[in-house]
């Protein structure tokens, strides 16, 4: 094999002054200073900024395409509960379908039940007390219930007869009434309605 | 997090800081926030169904005290009082609801003296609102209704509610 003289060498023919710091002149100083302020800055400003949306309680409530929540500006932090959602073409809950928007809103019938969302949770309360029941033998926290409260806060609302209401912002209040009636009639005695945060509330 | 000072000239003052475990660190993390984070901002409001039809042996009779009321219909909002039967119409400036009023007026009821102690209702409203009402009127009402104070927030059929409005 033939011998070459070398070629060009980084540092060397190649001098990149402005990315290495060469030390006293000398040729064979190969240490790279890489100027890492501005990735320490950005990693900075997003470690703040994910801290700061950062939430403990997790992603409670994922709402369905299509559907817009209302805005509120005065509102609770969200809570686990099984969920009613009235969207444009469905009433459905705990993702199984009750009932069409539509034909309730096109009926003009005095009648302010819908049989199979009440059915459901009628049956979803029941199942739930046979749970509780069990829970409550085992720990006697769990029989601590302040529904009786004349304000509890969010975290002392009593898990029996506890539902989320996920409505579009344009259903008619004809479907929410009959929704609502539904829900009152299966011993459902308090509603979290899910909105959109909006600007600074409580 | 490591230090060097004066390397290797007696003279320098520079300090090295060694900050590759805080670069670490804050990979780590931004990892961590980035896979947790929850980018829907969704909120609750609390409301319980209200209305003559739900009768409880240990609340109040609700005919006994004077209790507020808001009825939404299309074209207007009736805020009022039951018993004393203090209605206030506010119309629909253009195509929107006016809730400064409504506001206004809420706040005057909520400060009156029939809403006051020992009323156990003082702080409790009722919320009707007509069959082609949007959700987002309601909830917009409910939310003025918290704004004022008025933290027992119902919603109720609007023949149900405590005032008698004529409509």
């Amino acid at each position: 094999m033939p011998v070459h003289s070398s070629g060009p060498r980084l540092y060397n023919s190649i001098p990149f002054k402005h990315l290495a710091q060469v030390k006293g002149g000398r040729s064979r100083a190969v240490n790279v200073a890489l100027n890492i302020t501005p990735f320490v800055d950005m990693m900075t400003i997003l470690v703040t900024f994910l801290l700061m949306v950062f939430s403990a309680s997790g992603e409670i409530l994922v709402t369905q395409k299509g559907l817009e929540l209302p805005d509120a500006t005065n509102k609770d932090l969200l809570r686990r509960a099984p969920v009613i959602i009235i969207a444009r073409d469905a009433i459905t809950f705990n993702n199984e379908m009750m009932a069409d928007p539509i034909t309730i809103m096109n009926d003009p019938s005095p009648q302010w039940k819908v049989p199979e969302l009440y059915e459901r949770l009628v049956a979803e309360r029941q199942a739930f007390e046979v749970n509780m029941r069990k829970l409550s033998n085992t720990d006697p926290e769990k029989k601590k219930c302040v529904e009786e409260k004349p304000d509890p806060k969010p975290e002392e609302l009593c898990l029996r007869g506890l539902a989320i209401l996920q409505a579009d912002k344009a259903t008619p209040a004809k479907v929410l009434n009959r929704v609502f009636m539904t829900a009152k009639a299966a011993d459902y005695k308090n509603l979290l309605f899910a909105v959109n945060r909006k600007g600074p509330g409580q | 997090m490591g230090a060097a000072v004066g390397t290797d000239d007696k003279k320098s003052v520079n300090v090295d800081l060694n900050i590759v475990p805080f670069i670490d660190l804050m990979s780590c993390l931004t990892a961590f926030l980035l896979v947790t984070a929850v980018w829907t901002n969704l909120a609750q409001i609390k409301i319980k169904p209200k209305g003559q039809g739900q009768p409880s042996a240990a609340e109040p009779n609700p005919q006994e005290w004077v209790k507020a009321s808001i009825l939404i219909t299309d074209n207007d909002i009736h805020v009022g009082l039951s018993r004393v039967q203090e209605i206030v119409r506010v119309p629909k400036d253009k195509n929107d609801y006016n809730w400064q009023v409504v506001r206004e007026n809420l706040d005057r009821f909520k400060k009156s003296s029939f809403l006051q102690a020992p009323n156990p209702f003082a702080n409790a409203i009722e919320i009707g609102a007509e069959d082609k009402v949007l959700y987002q009127a309601i909830v917009t009402a409910m939310d003025t209704s918290l704004a004022v104070g008025f933290k027992d927030v119902g919603l109720s059929a609007p023949n149900e509610l405590s005032t008698k409005f004529t409509r």
